[in-house]
């Protein structure tokens, strides 16, 4: 690492002046690179009047590679270290890091690559298409145990039919998503694509001798297009073909990290420039205002919270802080208010339903209770001395004058013959209207117009309710209701306005979780970066007894071993 | 602070709609139960007070805020709470008058009993206080009540 660092970073003594049309350049990596205005040429190596281009270089890296490119892939062994590992893929993964030693850092240790997934290639039987943990893709044959990065011809055709396969299947998935979401990763591939276009990269070329010893494998490996892949591409390590006129090697997200730098030196918000998963939340989120306090009623609502509790309690109690919806709204002012809003309507509506039961309510419960404890052998006041604990004869919606008058008329009634009580009953039930009674009601569910009626509680339970089953069976459906399909109707859309508004949040949710993982790679990756730096210090100082010489000498050997 | 409410039919019952507050009603009561239990040890002599006002003023809060900004409560049950001292009428009485919205308690405003004829320090203005400077009323442990904070 530190060897290259050396290299790279500092220029030679001497430096030649550059030939006309080039200007020098800092790169965010700490490289100084340079930049031709008129062929629009980036590199890393510093141009004298004889190379204008770092074309040649480039050619005759590819044209080595094409020379063997029947090489089985070897991998290289893994490292001990696991956590070094980790940082290694994410270096390569990624390349959102920060700082002057990334490249050296990815170009100095071998990577960490192994199979991940085997397919089968269609029509071509032992041939199967493997992929890397780095997304390389080579082909393996399970009978003759070759592999080949360079895909021979036959078996050629049947991984391009394998990739449009897989290009197709992905599109299905897509098309299944939501179109708001289609439009936006659309968006972005174009952007992606701009970029790739415009923005210098002069990243690779400067490294190209010294990749091959062991990139070689990369520049062979995938023949297909991948634009159409941006959903997965940076797990991805971008490769060329070898005939493209572009010697840049460059993935998305040294772009992104390029343009973000670019973007803090001009003092740009991160929203307006580039592609990638933090400028979503920048810019502005699906959600619009109405959605969010919509949402943080819905979850009032799905926390059965009682619309008179104080705001201030309902924080201090913290059932709804950890919901995620409660996040939806940016300040507690918002969320206060949306919670005005909604137990004001919430009380409204509980006030009406309140009124509505009100009116069948009071009489309902001290005719049942008439009907279970009532006897002809008892009058008012002993009745009312007798029970005056139950809460039925305590209820102060109904006055004691009231009571007594129902319980007189009852008592009265009971002392009917029964013939008389029967035909009374099936009077009582042919006055209900179809709309309130029907074949759909039961015993248990009768109109309150029966239950508050006398008529109903005069016969003893077991004759009465057998004789409302058999009139009820003798009656016709419900009418169908046309209010029904109307509340249907309404009911329908307020699911469908919650889904939508429910996907908008898990979306959002998504991107929050994305942008909190690249942070904490971002973190591990600068402890990692430290640590390394740590040691290397720790190296530095560590010169022996011997002196200045025994330690000049040892790194003489250990250079001539490498 | 209401009167403990023990034998029934000595009083009138509630109207209609307490039994929706009144979880909340008896929080506070046992809130307040607490703190005039709590120990006095470690507190300063003026400091022993401040959570029997601060549990009073949220009461009455709550019961305004349910009358007059939510519309909760019918105006018997207003009444009836405020008859029963389940929240405070004098300062209600204050919170309804422009400039004393968000007053803490009524002592803060009583420019008789200080000694330069003055309301409380919680009443002036966070900006005309001074940058920096944490201020703790003396009567209710109010950090600040005027409107335009």
């Amino acid at each position: 690492m530190l060897k290259s660092t050396h290299k790279t970073a500092t220029p030679p003594p001497i430096l030649p002046s550059l030939p006309p049309g080039w200007t020098e350049h800092k790169a965010p990596t700490g490289h100084s690179y340079y930049y031709n205005a008129e062929t629009k040429i980036s590199t890393y190596t510093r141009p004298t009047l004889g190379t204008p281009t770092p074309f040649p270089a480039a050619q005759i890296h590819i044209t080595t590679n094409l020379s063997n490119p029947y090489s089985g892939p070897s991998y290289p062994h893994t490292f001990t270290n696991s956590t070094q590992g980790q940082t290694q893929a994410d270096f390569r993964g990624r390349g959102s890091f920060k700082g002057g030693n990334g490249y050296q850092g990815r170009r100095s240790h071998h990577p960490e690559d192994r199979p991940k997934h085997r397919y089968a290639i269609p029509n071509c039987a032992p041939w199967t298409l493997v992929k890397t943990k780095l997304g390389r893709r080579f082909v393996h044959n399970t009978e003759t145990k070759e592999s080949f990065w360079k895909f021979p011809e036959d078996v050629m055709k049947g991984v391009v039919e394998f990739d449009r396969m897989e290009r197709e299947r992905r599109e299905q998935r897509e098309r299944g998503e939501s179109s708001e979401n289609q439009n936006d990763r659309e968006t972005v591939a174009v952007e992606g694509k701009d970029a790739r276009r415009c923005s210098i990269t002069p990243a690779e070329q400067a490294d190209e001798a010294d990749l091959d010893s062991e990139y070689e494998e990369v520049e062979v490996t995938e023949e297909e297009g991948e634009d159409d892949e941006q959903g997965n591409l940076p797990k991805r390590h971008r490769t060329e073909e070898p005939d493209s006129n572009l010697p840049v090697e460059f993935n998305e997200d040294d772009i992104a990290y390029q343009l973000a730098a670019m973007g803090e030196e001009y003092g740009l918000d991160p929203g307006e420039y580039g592609e990638g998963d933090w400028e979503e939340g920048a810019e502005g989120l699906p959600l619009s205002e109405e959605d969010s306090i919509a949402l943080f009623h819905e979850l009032l609502d799905d926390h059965h919270i009682s619309p008179f509790t104080p705001w201030e309690t309902l924080l201090s109690s913290g059932s709804i802080v950890d919901d995620i919806r409660y996040t939806v709204l940016p300040t507690t002012k918002a969320r206060k208010a949306a919670w005005d809003i909604w137990s004001r309507s919430r009380i409204e509506t509980l006030k009406a339903q309140k009124a509505s039961q009100a009116q069948q309510d009071p009489r309902i419960p001290y005719i049942a209770f008439l009907h279970a404890h009532a006897s002809p052998r008892l009058f008012w006041k002993e009745f009312q001395r007798k029970h005056r604990k139950e809460s039925e004869l305590r209820n102060s919606r109904l006055s004691d004058k009231e009571l007594e008058k129902i319980y007189r008329d009852h008592i009265t009634r009971l002392k009917l013959p029964q013939s008389a009580a029967k035909s009374d009953l099936s009077t009582l039930l042919k006055s209900i209207p179809l709309k309130d009674l029907n074949r759909a009601s039961s015993s248990s569910n009768l109109p309150s117009a029966v239950l508050t009626d006398l008529r109903y509680i005069t016969l003893p339970a077991a004759i009465r309710d057998s004789l409302i089953d058999a009139y009820i069976s003798t009656l016709p459906p419900p009418p169908a209701a046309h209010d029904n399909g109307q509340d249907d109707e309404d009911a329908s859309e307020r699911r469908k306005d919650r889904d939508r508004r429910e996907k908008a949040l898990a979306e959002r949710e998504r991107r929050v979780q994305e942008e909190k993982r690249r942070q904490r790679r971002d973190l591990e990756f600068g402890k990692g970066r430290l640590r390394e730096e740590e040691l290397e210090l720790e190296r530095a100082m560590k010169i022996g007894k011997g002196g200045l010489k025994a330690h000049l000498n040892d790194k003489e050997e250990r250079g001539d071993t490498e | 602070m209401p009167a403990v409410r023990t034998a029934r039919g000595s009083r009138k019952p509630p109207p209609e709609g307490f039994e929706d507050i009144e979880d909340t009603l008896l929080e506070f009561a046992n809130k307040m139960k607490d703190a005039q239990n709590e120990s006095h040890e470690g507190k300063k002599r003026h400091e022993m007070l401040w959570p029997i006002m601060q549990i009073t003023h949220q009461r009455s809060r709550y019961i305004y805020d349910l009358y007059y900004e939510r519309e909760a409560i019918s105006k018997q049950l207003y009444d009836w709470l405020l008859k029963n001292n389940y929240a405070d009428a004098n300062l209600i009485a204050k919170w309804k008058k422009q400039g004393y919205e968000k007053l803490c308690c009524v002592r803060c405003i009583q420019t008789k009993e200080t000694n330069f004829n003055a309301t409380c320090i919680c009443r002036v203005p966070r900006n005309q206080v001074g940058d920096g400077k944490d201020i703790q009323c003396v009567s209710c442990g109010c950090r600040g009540c005027a409107s335009g904070d």
